[in-house]
């Protein structure tokens, strides 16, 4: 028995070996999330740093419009898949909340499927992979972490605390699998990838004995959902994650003051969730402006200084620039044409905000809609061009209260006005100054719509909400090809390549089409 | 069929929480599905839904829409067209109470009493009622006459295959129209609903409004109709010749949407009160079925 078990073991070992291109993703030695190779994509932004740009160069201007679809997956019984779906080893897992579907990349057909009982299709957002495990987040409070060549169950356990998670992709850094949810409030919880034992939580609304607590006028802080994962400076050691709008979301007078830590970005110690230092984009957020939109890292030149930054387009209205070694402000810039709900912003980034635009009962005016000049779906950074791409919404909306008593109901609608129906372009800003270099109108589709992602070979995948994947000259924005998928698209492309091919692929509805050059084409 | 039937309409959820959306059905015509419990509502009629009304804008709008629409992340509970799964006002209250398993719809029950989640049933049910409920008094015969005849609806639009196709087809009007939202579309000014859609439409909807677009093509032709789709690389329209034109939007040379929809607005003025009340009569009856 012995004998065979060696037998096993030595053929485990092998077979990796023995295969070509496509062998089982042996993840050991140096972190490999933190110099993954250009082949895979191996977390949500394919990079610790979220600029979710593709070094591969295959698919150039010159060819992308010959681009073909090589495979379509059908994740049944799902819906509008947010996922984006990370690749391994050639192998590539799709996810659900409670489910994670493993394909051969190249062809698309299935591996193995794992399914936590029951099915679900809240909004749900990847997977991650670290050591060949795949981490789960499930919809009942757990989390699990499946053996990647198989799909089986290495550890299951109850989120800490009782807390949701949320549908953001399991972030690893540091070797600590990073998790978080809105659920009683906003959090990120740290465990032991490899046990599933709870090592941290940090809640994203302070505790009585956090001088924060003091910005919640005495009200119990409430809020900050943190749905969208982070990014992570390894040499800093910092993850930096977008938190939530306070609650209630649109009546602000029960919680007067800034209400930390609120539609901010915060910077955390992957190993403690100790705070190193925070920034707040919006403070005594009324308008639901959740800070979730991907906290970008970028090393570059600031005022003839290298510095490390950290760039976000905000759902205000805003593209700002900050140090993330301290959060110090930079520069904060318009990136769509209309901005009113603030009177002024002084030098560290901090707005007035215009008390004549906080929502009312007759409906206040207000632009940036609660939809966001941005949302969720990621942009991308282009370092050769230095350009940030993001899925800009223009478009102005209404704010409504039920009553002027605390705690009314609230909603908020796109502008009737005509001609201000919500309008998404994709949009090029030159990285460092903010200014708006090209757009592309998304004609049909209004709002959040899927993310971007950019190649080193300047074609910039640029997917629309309405269904049409399109591929722009990331310098130009001139369009080189589109194809339209037949369904809404919600999630961010990605790249990778198997034994020298490169393809590109995105969710639409509940589908995974994977797309590649003609067989045989020059390439 | 394709019951996604809209006017160019703005403002009907402007109109309605400026307002408070006052409209109830008087009955809910739709028979109660076979398997739905045998459980009666005990807080029905205005006051409840009033309360209701209260009680689901401050609990159920961080996701949901006002009114009925749907919001940011939680579906419309009364778009029209669109058929329910939960139609019963006992349907709603387990969805309430107990949430809806493989959703994000959380459970309510120990945050609201059952008194409260049924206020809230009786409310959401309230908002689905259509023309068909309570049809406009009149004289629908002489309405129909009106439709055909002077008010030139059937210039534009189609009932039962009869008049034009530029507009939208109104054969299934007052099953999926409130009583309000078509009179205001006869009296208002660019008014219109919004489609099934919401704040996060979950798929391909075509569009549920019908603004007028304009086309030149590279010889200088032009054709001017009613937009029926169009995304970045197509376009979708009706002429006012009533020909369909299915385009490739590059090889135009110019698409100009027009800000004026086809829609007069100006029936009440057009109209004697009691022609109006008669065409009101009429539309308010007509259903496919």
């Amino acid at each position: 028995m012995r004998a065979l078990n060696a037998l096993l073991a030595a053929l485990v070992v092998l077979a990796p070996c023995a295969l070509s291109g496509s062998a089982v993703a042996q993840v050991s030695g140096p972190d490999p999330l933190g110099q993954p190779s250009s082949a895979e994509w191996l977390t949500y932004s394919r990079t610790y740093d979220g600029q979710r740009h593709s070094p591969l160069t295959q698919i150039k201007p010159s060819n992308v419009g010959t681009l073909q679809a090589r495979w379509i997956y059908q994740m049944a019984d799902q819906r509008n898949l947010q996922a984006t779906p990370i690749v391994a080893g050639g192998v590539m897992y799709v996810s659900a909340f409670n489910r994670i579907d493993a394909l051969d990349a190249r062809s698309g057909n299935l591996i193995w499927k794992y399914q936590r009982t029951p099915i679900s299709t809240g909004a749900q957002r990847g997977t991650g992979i670290w050591n060949n495990k795949l981490f789960v987040t499930t919809d009942d409070k757990h989390l699990v972490a499946l053996d990647a060549r198989t799909g089986g169950v290495l550890w299951d356990v109850a989120v800490a605390d009782g807390r949701t998670l949320a549908g953001q992709a399991p972030l690893v850094a540091k070797g600590v699998l990073i998790v978080s949810g809105n659920r009683p409030n906003g959090f990120i919880q740290g465990y032991d990838p490899t046990t599933g034992r709870h090592l941290w939580t940090w809640s994203a609304v302070p505790e009585e004995s956090d001088p924060a607590y003091k910005t919640w006028g005495g009200q119990t802080p409430e809020g900050a959902p943190i749905w969208v994962s982070g990014t992570y400076d390894p040499d800093l050691n910092l993850i930096y994650y977008g938190t939530g709008q306070p609650e209630p979301q649109w009546a602000g007078e029960s919680r007067p003051g800034d209400n930390l830590y609120a539609s901010s970005v915060v910077a955390l110690n992957p190993q403690t969730g100790q705070l190193k230092w925070h920034f707040q984009f919006t403070p005594h957020d009324v308008h639901d402006w959740d800070a979730l939109e991907m906290p970008v890292l970028i090393d570059a030149a600031w005022k003839g200084k290298d510095r490390k930054l950290l760039v976000q387009a905000n759902r205000n209205g805003f593209y700002y620039i900050l140090d993330r070694t301290n959060g110090e402000f930079l520069q904060a810039t318009k990136f769509v044409s209309r901005v009113d709900w603030l009177l002024s912003m002084d030098a560290k980034g901090r707005p007035t905000a215009d008390p004549a635009k906080a929502p009312s009962v007759e409906g206040t005016y207000v632009c940036p809609s609660t939809a966001g000049a941005t949302n969720w779906p990621s942009p991308t950074y282009d370092p050769a061009l230095k350009m940030f791409f993001v899925v800009a919404q223009e478009g102005c909306g209404i704010n409504l209260r039920d009553s002027a008593k605390p705690f009314a109901g609230t909603g908020y609608m796109e502008s009737p006005k005509d001609r201000e129906d919500w309008q998404l372009y994709t949009r090029a800003i030159d990285a460092f100054t903010g200014k708006i270099l090209w757009d592309y109108k998304q004609v049909r589709s209004p709002h959040y719509g899927p993310g971007l992602m950019s190649t080193a070979s300047g074609v910039l995948f640029s997917p629309e909400e309405y269904g049409r994947f399109t591929a722009l000259e990331s310098k130009t924005g001139k369009v080189l090809w589109n194809f339209n998928t037949g369904a809404m698209l919600t999630a961010s492309p990605i790249s990778y390549s198997i034994d020298g091919q490169q393809f590109v692929a995105i969710s639409s509805g509940s589908n995974v089409i994977a797309f590649a050059l003609p067989e045989g084409a020059a390439q | 069929m394709n019951r996604r039937l809209a006017f160019p309409l703005v403002g009907l959820a402007v109109a309605a929480l400026a307002g408070g959306l006052a409209v109830r059905a008087p009955s809910f015509a739709q028979p109660a599905p076979a398997a739905a419990p045998a459980v009666k509502n005990p807080f029905t009629g205005a006051a409840a839904i009033e309360q209701g009304r209260t009680l689901y804008n401050a609990t159920c709008t961080a996701c949901h829409g006002a009114n009925g629409d749907a919001g940011e992340m939680g579906p419309g509970l009364a778009t029209p067209g669109r058929s329910y799964a939960r139609r019963t006002d006992a349907d709603v209250f387990a969805a309430v109470k107990n949430g809806i398993s493989g959703t994000p719809m959380p459970a309510h029950a120990g945050r609201l009493s059952d008194e409260q989640i049924w206020k809230i049933s009786s409310y959401v049910i309230s908002l689905r009622g259509t023309a068909i409920d309570a049809p406009s008094p009149g004289d629908a015969v002489a309405g129909e006459a009106i439709f055909f005849g002077k008010g030139q609806c059937s210039t534009c639009h189609l009932v039962r295959g009869k008049g034009s196709v530029v507009g939208p087809d109104l054969t299934n009007l007052a099953a999926v129209r409130k009583t309000n939202s078509i009179v205001n579309a006869l009296t208002k000014p660019g008014y219109r609903t919004y489609g099934a859609g919401g704040a996060i439409p979950s798929r391909l909807e075509p569009l549920t409004t019908y603004p007028v677009v304009a086309v030149t093509f590279a010889d200088g032709r032009k054709v001017r109709g009613v937009l029926r789709n169009h995304d970045s690389y197509s376009l979708q329209m009706i002429g006012l010749d009533q020909q369909f034109y299915l385009l490739d939007r590059r090889k135009l040379k110019a698409v100009v949407y027009e800000d004026q929809s086809l829609m007069p607005a100006d029936y009440d003025k057009r109209l004697s009160p009691e022609e109006f009340a008669n065409l009101l009569a009429y539309l308010t009856r007509l259903t496919a079925r």
